[in-house]
């Protein structure tokens, strides 16, 4: 594999794992081995600078000339299948040592692997917010209604993706949603109490991957990306509290609750 | 003590849930249910941590560390990323009920009752955060220990 093959190679595979929600080690880690694999050890001929929005690596050319890339992440989604499915390829490409177009032919196969289809996802989601407002002490209403709202949280997050919002922003509206829509349902006498189904509903908001990812970037030693992505489920979170407190405090005025 | 609203059902709901979490991180199912059984563990020692008396922070601290130490372990011999399994195991420990409760305490004005409700959740969240710190560094040196004896 010449220099540039493998440039090309393992910046698509770093890029791939950052965009589905690996933590830096292992993007770091993956291309690493890839690399020593075709006899670029790091710290000689090869060079991996990885954070959550940007990857750049330096390989030194047969020639001594170095040749670098870099990469911006432009969505940032949670899809461990794609994870797992890369971190197999690269260690079988550190075992077996294949050509570029082997290696190409495998990453464009993961590229292509389905997805559970959306209307499973939205289900998902509705069994979320009905398990946990069961969880959370609501009765058999209180679960209904979390399981519905939730579902629509589904929806209401596939729309406002594509006006690529900030992750403030959209958790935001979601919770805002999310209690506007559980404390009217407490008014209308549809429930008993609206306290279950908002936390139930918003744990479907919880940035699950980005907090554990943080904590395990913070034990490997990799800091700014440990910091990125705390500051990134900080404000998830301050979102979530900022919308619900909003909704809630304006509407038990308004209703006279 | 009532087994089945304090033992059976969380564990239940956290199973459910966890399965669903399985399907939002597109993870194929095979590992769902692995990783949905994690999130009983962790149900199922909290509580039982909690009935033998422990504080709360603790209790957070103890199921932490067995669903990573259970993460760690499965990850290693099926060979699938750790986060697979720790990620989806956490999410029904997540206090939401603590800081929810702050946040009505801090819109009602009680000022008391919100520190209160916040010192609890940040030490849920430390606990949680403390738990997963622990085990992932231990395992993180035997990652190493492992690879220079070349097994």
């Amino acid at each position: 594999m010449t220099s540039k093959e493998l440039l090309s190679v393992t910046s698509q595979i770093g890029m791939m794992l950052l965009e589905n929600g690996a933590e830096i080690y292992r993007v770091e880690d993956s291309v690493v081995r890839i690399a020593e694999a075709y006899g670029y050890k790091q710290g000689e001929r090869f060079e991996i600078f990885a954070i959550p929005p940007t990857i750049i690596i330096t390989v030194q050319n047969e020639d001594g000339t170095p040749l670098t890339i870099q990469r911006n992440t432009k969505t940032r989604v949670n899809n461990l299948d794609r994870v797992d499915r890369l971190n197999n390829l690269s260690r079988f490409i550190c075992s077996e040592k294949p050509n570029f177009a082997t290696v190409n032919n495998y990453i464009s196969q993961i590229k292509k692997r389905k997805t559970y289809p959306f209307y499973a996802v939205v289900i998902s989601y509705a069994v979320i917010g009905a398990t946990f407002a069961l969880f959370f002490g609501g009765g058999w209403r209180e679960s209904i209604a979390g399981g519905v709202i939730a579902a629509i949280i589904c929806l209401i997050e596939k729309a406002v993706t594509k006006v690529r919002p900030s992750v403030f922003f959209m958790s935001l509206l979601c919770s805002l949603f999310t209690a506007t829509a559980a404390v009217l349902c407490y008014y209308f006498g549809l429930t008993t109490e609206y306290d279950s189904i908002i936390i139930g509903a918003a744990m479907t908001l919880v940035p699950g991957v980005t907090i554990t990812n943080c904590m395990r970037d913070f034990i490997a030693g990799d800091f700014i990306a440990g910091l990125y992505t705390l500051i990134e489920a900080l404000l998830v979170a301050t979102g979530m509290a900022v919308g619900a407190a909003f909704a809630i405090s304006t509407l038990t005025k308004l209703l006279g609750i | 003590m009532n087994v089945l609203n304090d033992l059976v059902l969380p564990a239940l709901y956290s199973f459910i849930a966890s399965i669903a979490f399985g399907i939002q991180f597109n993870i194929r199912f095979r590992h769902i249910i692995a990783a949905a059984v994690g999130g009983v563990i962790s149900q199922v020692i909290f509580n039982a941590a909690e009935l033998g008396g422990s504080s709360e922070a603790l209790c957070y601290f103890f199921a932490t560390c067995a669903i990573s130490v259970y993460s760690e372990f499965l990850a290693r011999r099926l060979h699938v990323p750790v986060n697979m399994y720790l990620v989806v195991a956490i999410i029904p420990l997540v206090p939401g009920k603590l800081i929810y409760q702050a946040m009505i305490a801090l819109i009602n004005g009680e000022t008391q009752s919100f520190a209160d409700q916040c010192t609890a959740a940040f030490a849920a969240a430390g606990a949680i955060a403390m738990g997963i710190f622990a085990i992932s560094s231990i395992a993180r040196v035997f990652r190493v220990v492992i690879r220079k004896k070349g097994i």
